[in-house]
């Protein structure tokens, strides 16, 4: 189909002026789209009937054992992460592709592929091996269960939501190469280059949300494995032992920041969408840049909410989460809803099921962050915490925003692929049900919460059943609404299909300000050393000597008096690995034979390997060395190895991305040694 | 076991409904202006200088709010109550020794956990929770309350902890 007609379509589509900011698709970006998205629908359903059961057995209509709603209640919520996740990552490749070509669509692939069979192995775990101990999996719940599940199930959970974690990883890993080779370096990519007047276009919104939430979300899977791996050190090797509040802060601090980048994810989303249909760009802005570099300190600090009633917890980080928990609503309220609403008004917003979906959620994303706030003040959290306020406030910023995106996201794209929009009735139909239904069953738990009614309860207090009769009938409602939505996709889907002969994708579109030309694009694959300069790589390797003052006897024999040292020890011996060959694979001759071709296998190998060796830091392996002097310093050696080989793997990634996964890596070895002993 | 709304839950929930009343009348409006026609530079102007007065108010209210909950933690200090209760929690029991304190003591509830990770939840008579603390593996949470009010309390566990999470309940009594 020619251009002409396409762009035909399109205006019948979009608002007449959203067409010029309509971003220019490729298959790539039309496969990751619907397979990351369609991926994340499909979960979803799923995962609300999922939902739907157990709200029904707890209004007492269901009958289920309690066995069998915690198994379910495990499933639900692994499943809805793993699914508004993929969704989202979609979401925000789809609409960052058009601007940084440099995406690669089978890491992309891979990385979606880690995520789905980790939710495969969630689902064998819990269906199969009858696994419950929720998705949080807090230590030493999946070991200690008093024979409730076997341990085989809680290795096959804990790796699917390992598998998550390394698929999310490997997304951030490549978005955040991607986007800082493109717009030069991470001060270019989040905008703060632009900001300090250094760069006069600057980069389009989706990617300084997509650089800042690909930075944290390398940082949060690097805590994430870190735990994952202690638990399955312990499962190999008994005398490995946990600190419980160690295990606490880690697993929360993965759980809070991977859970709330799924918003962030969205919100990168939005910048592109958003303004299809109010014919108005969404530009870059001194509050948009701010606003997300105080969102990467604000979401990475607010995790300790989740221990504010372990009172043993250290003073500091709860003063933090508190301030922190506030804060992250004003970047949010005051630059993303606000900048949106700014956008919509007076527009002569062209409402279609897309454009209804994306601004209401909007509305969900703004009233469950209240709800969160109001539980982060610490003396309401003493009457409110693990209450039904808790998931009532989540599925509203969930549900109620970013299922809504979800749905978004792929009546967007088909609308735009049939050329037409969803039926009338289903535009104004589907959202009143999911409206009506998603707050009458959101607000059910908010009262449940003031009531004092625990969460995650299988069996409420006698008296209270018919909040959840009341809840689940409006859960109902909300998917009679949903599945009106998923009908008028298989509708929109037969036109598409219809279509399929005439393209709609258009190979050339205007620019969007600040998106990289042919020639950045040639830059983002050029090779680019860690360390710059020489006197940079000279620095890198003094405190690669500097730290090796650890092989020394006295130093080397005082690591052994407690378990912790000895796993700093490793840490330290890791890190000198890590700092001689980020000098060594920076000397021009070096860097360039690594990249970019060793781009896959340098993320393999940033993934695999620091893994392996927190793998590697086990008393099953370490303690029959011991006695053996020779044998003692070559596992030293093989750390060491291990973080070289980290090294060389992080220097195929691009400066931003490779100092990042090295941090983070060495940083995994350094939480190892704070809370793991034994041995 | 029996729940019912305390006054400072009530309040809680009062205020979100006024923040949510409030923020459905904004996006009602927007969605009402969203149809007509005006010029992007008019919105900005009006829209950039209201912002920082949102920006204003919001830094007001927010900051107001953690000033107020620095006034009210319930982290207790220094100086023990005038009973104490030890408590642990297991799969799925509460041990309390003692097992009953006078009404008007200031409790220091010191607070652990034989297995995994639980939730020590105190209801009082009327079913309204005053307050909870996580018993946690190889820690002591210790929870100060001052149980005025003479009769039968509840504990429930408020951190999930396995298939009968749900039952593991404990009386505790107050006496006058």
């Amino acid at each position: 189909m020619s251009q002409a007609v396409a762009e035909k379509a399109s205006e019948h589509v979009l608002h007449p002026l959203g067409e010029q900011l309509n971003p220019r698709t490729s298959k790539p970006q039309n496969r990751v789209g619907w397979l990351f998205g369609g991926t994340g629908l499909a979960l979803f359903a799923l995962m609300a009937l999922v939902g739907l059961a157990m709200r029904l057995d707890q209004a007492d209509m269901l009958g289920l054992s309690p066995i069998w709603f915690y198994r379910l209640m495990t499933l639900h919520a692994a499943g809805m992460l793993a699914g508004a996740l993929l969704s989202m990552m979609g979401g925000l490749w789809f609409v960052v592709r058009a601007v940084v070509p440099a995406l690669d669509f089978k890491r992309a692939v891979a990385s979606w592929a880690s995520i789905v069979v980790g939710a495969v192995l969630v689902v064998i775990a819990v269906l199969i091996g009858g696994f419950a101990a929720g998705w949080t999996f807090l230590f030493p719940l999946p070991f200690q269960a008093a024979e409730q599940w076997p341990t085989w199930s809680a290795v096959t959970f804990i790796v699917g939501m390992g598998l998550v974690g390394v698929g999310f990883v490997v997304y951030c890993i490549d978005v955040l190469k991607a986007t800082t080779q493109t717009y030069g370096g991470l001060g270019g990519a989040l905008g703060v280059r632009w900001l300090r007047g250094k760069d006069q276009t600057g980069p389009p919104p989706q990617v300084i949300a997509a650089t800042a939430v690909s930075i944290q979300g390398i940082i949060c899977s690097a805590v994430g494995m870190t735990i994952v791996m202690a638990l399955l050190d312990h499962t190999i090797d008994s005398r490995v032992a946990l600190d419980a509040l160690w295990a606490k802060n880690l697993t929360y601090f993965f759980g809070h920041t991977i859970a709330n980048l799924i918003i962030y994810l969205a919100a990168g989303m939005i910048y592109v969408l958003v303004p299809l249909y109010a014919g108005r760009q969404w530009k870059i802005s001194k509050p948009l840049v701010i606003g997300w570099l105080f969102t990467i300190v604000f979401v990475m600090t607010a995790y300790s909410h989740h221990l504010y009633m372990d009172f043993v917890q250290p003073g500091a980080p709860q003063m933090i989460s508190l301030i922190a928990s506030s804060a992250a609503a004003i970047p949010v309220a005051v630059v993303t809803i606000y900048t949106g609403m700014m956008l919509i008004w007076g527009s002569r917003y062209r409402w279609t099921l897309t454009s209804v979906l994306l601004y209401l959620g909007f509305a969900g994303w703004a009233i469950g962050g209240a709800g969160a706030v109001i539980d982060s003040l610490i003396p309401i959290n003493f009457r409110f915490h693990n209450t039904l306020w808790v998931p009532a406030h989540f599925h509203n910023y969930l549900m109620m925003g970013v299922g809504l995106w979800m749905m978004a996201l792929i009546s967007y794209m088909l609308e735009r692929s049939a050329g037409r929009t969803a039926s009338r009735r289903t535009t104004i139909w589907a959202p009143i049900l999911m409206i009506g239904g998603g707050y009458g069953f959101v607000f059910g738990w908010y009262v449940s919460g003031a009531l004092g009614i625990p969460r995650r309860w299988a069996v409420h207090p006698i008296g209270t059943e018919n909040y959840s009769l009341v809840a689940s009938i409006f859960a109902v409602v909300f998917l009679v609404g949903f599945f009106m939505v998923l009908a008028e996709f298989v509708s929109l889907g037969r036109t598409a299909w219809r279509r399929r002969g005439e393209s709609t994708t258009r190979s050339e579109a205007p620019a969007i300000a600040g998106a990289s030309t042919e020639a950045d694009m040639a830059l983002g694959r050029g090779s680019e050393p860690l360390i710059k300069t020489p006197f940079g790589i000279a620095t890198a390797v003094g405190m690669a000597v500097a730290a090796s003052f650890v092989f020394l006897p006295p130093i080397s024999d005082a690591s052994t008096v407690t378990v912790g040292f000895h796993h700093l020890a490793h840490a330290v011996q890791f890190f000198v690995g890590v700092m001689l060959a980020a000098a060594f694979a920076s000397s021009p001759a070096v860097i360039r034979r690594i990249a970019p071709r060793w781009t896959n296998l340098g993320l393999f190998i940033v993934v695999l390997v620091p893994v392996a060796m927190l793998l590697f830091m086990i008393p099953a392996i370490y303690s029959d060395i011991e006695g053996d002097d020779f044998l003692h310093a070559s596992y030293h050696f093989v750390v060491l190895i291990l973080g070289f080989v980290t090294g060389l793997g992080a220097s195929a990634l691009g400066r931003v991305a490779g100092w990042t996964v090295l941090a983070s890596s060495v940083g995994m070895a350094l939480m190892f040694a704070a809370g793991v002993t034994g041995g | 076991m029996e729940v019912s709304f305390g006054g400072f839950q009530v309040v809680v929930l009062a205020a979100f409904l006024v923040v949510t009343a409030a923020l459905v009348g904004v996006f009602v409006l927007v969605a009402r202006q969203a149809r007509r026609n005006v010029a992007f530079e008019d919105v900005t102007d009006t829209g950039y200088r209201l912002r920082r007065v949102w920006l204003a108010f919001l830094l007001l209210l927010l900051t107001s709010g953690v000033v107020l909950a620095l006034f009210f933690l319930p982290y207790p200090g220094a100086a023990q109550g005038t009973a104490t209760v030890r408590v642990s929690g297991g799969l799925f029991y509460w041990s309390m020794n003692p097992e009953t304190v006078s009404a008007g003591s200031e409790v220091s509830f010191e607070v652990t956990s034989a297995d995994v990770n639980h939730g020590f939840g105190v209801y009082d008579p009327e079913g309204v929770l005053i307050g909870n603390v996580q018993a946690m593996p190889g820690y002591t949470n210790r929870m100060d309350l001052t149980l005025e009010e003479p009769g039968t309390y509840m504990i429930a566990c408020l951190e999930y902890c396995g298939f009968k999470h749900h039952e593991m309940l404990r009386e505790f009594e107050v006496t006058p």
